[in-house]
């Protein structure tokens, strides 16, 4: 769900640029190693489809090393500008020692310190970690900042078995099922309950007991949530993160259609709100407004469209 | 499980030296150690309760801890004769029998695993205790272990004059079918003891299961203890493992009446009532065993199994009524009740009857709760369905992981138990109850019905079917862990050679003699003309013709299958995929983990040779396989290459395995949807939106499209919205809706 707000402070950043970190940890085993390097490839490919404005690099097998992690973000910080966004992901292992998670490379560890205090330099109101190591949640008391979206894989420090979220969430990237209202763009909140679901289907299926809970955060709360909406107050910023996004819709060629376009973002806006209404209002009632909106905002599109 | 199993403290009281006769029953006391402990059991014995707990209160002021023990559990204060024997197992006298007793009281209270650790150790304190193997026994027998006749015979060759032990072997052999030998051992016992009560209620039974109800032996048995409910408790048993529940349930109502306080027999009752679909009567039962004091697993995992009902809904359907989980219900029911449906018409026409109500058919999505329905009951191991009478209780797919059960067949193979139980009235022997229903269920599906495991062919190698008359133990006692497994597999051939080579009408023929109380030798003869042993040899040397190339190339295809999968682990694909072709066909109907199919066809697929992979994966279906992913991966191949015939056809298939899968209702629903079948399509959306999935605006939005095709435009005007709401820049939905608001 969106807000309406958000939805016109992301309407505003149309030429801001989008930078990605994906690191790849120590597998510590060759099916492991295989396995998060797979994964990384795999996740840069899909963000491509951003187009040119999107930076990726990536960070695999021996050249994941502390000090070139903390260089590339170092690097970030240096090109980034307040209206950009950012994303770091981590694949592999994690451990947790009941004081210090550690983000499992070659060489010495990074902790989750380390990171803080390298995000902590870069610039950006939309900033997005994805921590999906083994014991990932521990990160959340330390990364956790209200101008900060933090994704874990696990929602402690003990859960500390191999993770798969990784692999619903680079699914949820090229999957056009993780784009649920369909907009076309796969955003940080879709692909999360899109992973979260996969995940928990998995361990159901296979009659396993779920070794991986994963977690939302993106007010601040160092808590973070399975199950991110309005009524617990998760999931607002990461909704208007976009991940993967189509590329920049043509402009309005004329008035008329620069009109329509304009009816339609209001449509939008007004069902958003009607939507937010829907719990205090006659469910009749609530359908009535609704169809009426929804009929108008196909018939904007059918004229767009012409 | 039954009481009689526990009711071991008369039979373990000798102790040694002098024996004693009082009014028929040899009482051997020992010198002097525990001799007030037998008088109490004599009285107990004789049915003078009041007397007994007097004698039983007087032993708890004993300065010996021993008899103190025994006190306090004649007195059924089982926490404190506990205390009591720990004290007794730290002195030094009669350790056999100190140890024996207190195996038995853990017995009795729901701790087998102690208590044979208990009849070890008195073996250790004496090896040549009888009543510590005659312990064994009983703990053995109670999960019908067949080493139970082993430690009978055993206790028997140190004590001869046992009677106990005797009177275990009639109720084994009871248990196995075999009426003769029980009656032998039964008499034996009596030779000894003419009071031997529980010899006298297998007597009884084989009466009663014989449709003679005013058995002389029950009389006999009233005159030596007049509140000797026991006896009818042990013919409840005997009729339930007969599966004839309604008459245990008679039987344990009677042994009640004599005596209320049989807690086991009132838990029993309630376990039985609960079999048959009486909840509420169940229900009482059992809260009064458990308030009785009598909290095995079983009473306390049916009362929690009966609490949970509340979550589950109770759905009339055309051919009987639905218990599902609400959880699932929805997912569930328009499946099952189509396949209920199907069974029941389909044995409606080919046994030419109708039954005598609706068939209940209790789904379960937690497999302990399913397994509490068959708690006690023999041939357990890797049950999913389970008949009583006319209720069906199964696991729900979801109670399994995917591919580990076919809930269609299931359904399948239990309504034939429905149909062929009513038809015998309940009188039929397992192996044919059995091989019918397997035969049934591959009679309509070929791909259905037990396959050749690697566990059957073991058996076959090593000759270790059983002749067609000693089938039964197989299914009751079994002999190797497998050998339940390996004998659904030979009584469904049984069934599907009788067909073969007799017809149909011959099956139908045997349901009829067997409702007439006929023995299966009789049935034979009168139906095949066959005498058990040329019928053994006929089916042999048939099922020999079937399977003599698997059997004789076994090791080769193993040898073949190891060294392809090691090859494909090294990356070696065209190696893998010589060696499984090589072996492939040697063991065509290895449809399990690693079969060849699935290797062939994923090295195939990665080479881009989409039609071998295809003939593979079809090979696979064809031949049983149920592997959710491979199977899928079939329906993708048959699309690609232009089948989507085949592709409904699987994904149909894969349903009957695993209806929880999301993508797999999507596809079907597209397919069914583009065959022109809106109303399968519906069905098939409509089970996506159950299964919550990820893109509701995409699922809303199908199940509109399927609506609106089947002409149900108010409906697919409410999906639409639905989709819209979640999506409203979905544009074929936002087109949907303006075709509908036109």
């Amino acid at each position: 769900m969106r807000a309406l707000a958000l939805v016109l402070w992301m309407a505003g950043l149309a030429h801001a640029a989008s930078y990605f970190a994906i690191v790849s940890g120590l597998g510590g085993e060759p099916e492991y190693e295989g396995q998060f390097k797979r994964w990384a490839t795999d996740l840069e490919q899909a963000l491509k489809a951003n187009g040119p404005d999107c930076h990726i690099e990536t960070l695999a097998g021996a050249a994941a090393t502390r000090q070139n992690i903390l260089e590339m973000l170092n690097r970030v910080a240096g090109q980034t500008r307040s209206d950009d966004s950012f994303a770091l992901i981590l694949i592999g292992h994690g451990t947790y020692d009941g004081t210090d998670y550690k983000f499992n490379v070659p060489g010495r560890d990074v902790t989750a310190s380390d990171l803080a205090s390298a995000l902590n330099h870069i610039a950006g109101q939309r900033q997005l970690v994805v921590d999906a190591t083994s014991a990932s949640g521990a990160v959340l008391p330390v990364l956790a900042k209200a101008d900060r979206i933090v994704v874990t894989a696990t929602k402690s420090g003990t859960e500390k078995n191999a993770t798969i979220f990784a692999r619903y969430w680079i699914d949820a990237l090229r999957n056009p099922a993780a784009d649920s209202d369909k907009n076309g763009t796969i955003s940080a909140l879709e692909a999360f309950r899109y992973a979260e679901a996969k995940t928990a289907e998995y361990f159901k299926s296979e009659k396993l007991i779920a070794t991986e809970h994963a977690m939302l955060s993106d007010t601040g709360s160092k808590e973070g949530v399975r199950d991110p909406k309005p009524e617990n107050g998760q999931g607002m910023r990461a909704a208007a993160f976009a991940l993967v996004r189509p590329p920049s819709q043509a402009k309005a060629s004329n008035q008329g259609t620069q009109n329509l376009l304009t009816k339609k973002e209001e449509l939008e806006a007004a069902i958003d709100k009607l939507k937010y209404q829907k719990a205090a209002m006659p469910p009749d009632e609530y359908k009535r407004q609704l169809s009426a909106l929804l009929l108008q905002l196909a018939r904007t599109q059918a004229e767009i469209d012409q | 499980m039954n009481r009689w199993l526990t009711r071991a403290r008369r039979a373990s009281k000798a102790g040694g030296a002098a024996g004693v006769l009082l009014g028929g029953l040899t009482i051997i006391l020992p010198n002097c150690y525990g001799a007030q402990v037998d008088d109490c059991r004599v009285l107990q014995h004789h049915g003078k309760q009041a007397q007994a707990q007097k004698c039983f209160a007087s032993l708890t002021g004993s300065p010996d801890p021993f008899d103190r023990a025994m006190g306090y559990w004649g007195l059924h204060r089982y926490d404190q004769a506990n205390e009591q024997f720990r004290a007794a197992y730290q002195g030094s006298r009669n350790q056999a029998r100190t140890r024996t007793e207190w195996g038995l009281l853990f017995l009795e209270r729901f701790n087998a695993g102690e208590a044979v650790n208990l009849f070890n150790d008195a073996l250790e304190a004496d090896p040549k205790y009888a009543p510590a193997y005659l312990g064994l026994a009983r703990a053995s027998a109670k999960t019908f272990d067949e080493k139970a006749v082993g430690f009978a015979k055993e206790a028997i060759s140190r004590d001869p004059k046992l009677y106990a032990a005797y009177e275990l072997l009639a109720f084994l052999a009871l248990e196995d079918g075999n009426t003769e030998e029980a009656m032998k051992q039964a008499q034996q016992a009596l030779s000894i003891s003419s009071e031997a009560l529980d010899a006298m209620s297998i007597l009884a039974s084989i009466d009663w299961l014989n449709d003679k109800p005013n058995s002389e032996w029950i009389d006999r048995i009233l005159k030596v203890n007049p509140v000797y409910g026991e006896a009818y408790a042990t013919g409840a048993h005997f009729f339930v493992i007969n599966r004839r529940y309604e008459e245990g349930i008679d039987y344990y109502g009677k042994a009640l009446a004599l005596n209320p306080n049989l807690w086991d027999a009132r838990s029993e009752l309630g376990l039985n009532l609960l079999r048959v679909g009486q909840v509420a009567r169940a229900k009482t039962e059992l809260e009064q065993s458990y308030q009785g004091g009598y909290r095995n697993a079983e009473t306390v995992n049916s009362l929690r199994v009966i609490d949970s009902l509340k979550n589950y809904q109770t759905i009339p359907v055309s051919r009987g009524v639905l218990v599902l989980n609400s959880k699932e219900a929805k997912l569930l029911q328009p499946y099952v009740a189509a396949e209920l449906e199907k069974s029941v018409a389909i044995y409606e026409r080919k046994y030419h009857m109708k039954l005598p109500g609706p068939v209940r058919l209790e789904v379960y999505p937690n497999h302990e709760d399913f397994i509490v329905r068959t708690l006690g009951l023999p041939g357990q191991g890797g049950l999913l369905g389970v008949t009583f009478g006319l209720v069906v209780a199964m696991d729900s797919p979801s109670a399994q992981a995917p591919g580990q059960l076919n809930w269609a067949t299931t359904i399948r193979h239990e309504v034939n138990h429905v149909y062929v139980l009513t038809a015998t009235h309940h009188r039929v022997p397992r192996w044919f109850a059995e091989g019918l229903a397997v035969h049934e269920e591959s009679a309509t599906e070929p791909e259905w019905g037990h396959r050749l495991t690697p566990d059957v062919v073991d058996a076959i190698r090593h000759k270790r079917l059983l002749p067609v008359m000693e089938l039964e133990r197989g299914f009751v006692r079994p002999h190797y862990p497998s050998q339940v497994v390996v004998s659904y597999y030979q009584a469904g051939k049984l069934c599907d050679y009788i067909a073969q080579k007799w017809g149909d009408a011959a099956l139908l023929g045997m349901i009829q003699s067997f409702a007439a109380k006929k023995p299966t030798a009789a049935v034979l003869d009168e139906n095949i003309h066959q005498s058990p042993e040329s019928f053994d040899k006929g089916f042999i040397s048939w099922l020999d013709q079937q399977t003599a190339k698997t059997i004789e190339h076994f090791d080769e295809w193993k040898k073949g299958m190891d060294a392809a999968h090691t090859a494909l682990a090294a990356g070696k694909k065209d190696e893998a995929v010589r060696l499984a072709s090589g072996v492939r066909d040697l063991y065509p109907e290895y449809v399990q983990g690693g079969s060849a199919y699935e290797l062939l066809a994923g090295v195939y697929v990665d080479q881009g040779k989409k039609a071998e992979a295809l003939a593979n994966l079809e090979l696979y279906r064809e031949r049983g396989g149920r592997n959710v992913g491979s199977l899928r991966k079939l329906a993708d191949l048959e699309k690609e290459t232009g089948k989507p015939d085949k592709a409904l056809d699987t994904l149909r298939k894969v349903n009957w395995i695993y209806p929880e899968d999301v993508e797999v209702h999507q596809k079907l629903g597209e397919l069914e949807f583009q065959h022109g079948d809106a109303k399968a399509a519906i069905q098939e959306f409509q089970s996506v939106l159950f299964l919550q999935p990820s893109d509701t605006a995409q699922s809303h939005y199908d199940l509109a499209r399927a609506l609106f095709a089947a002409q149900r435009a108010d409906e697919a005007r409410d999906e639409v919205l639905l989709s819209l709401e979640a999506a409203p820049d979905f544009k074929p939905a936002q087109q949907l809706l303006l075709k509908l608001s036109k």
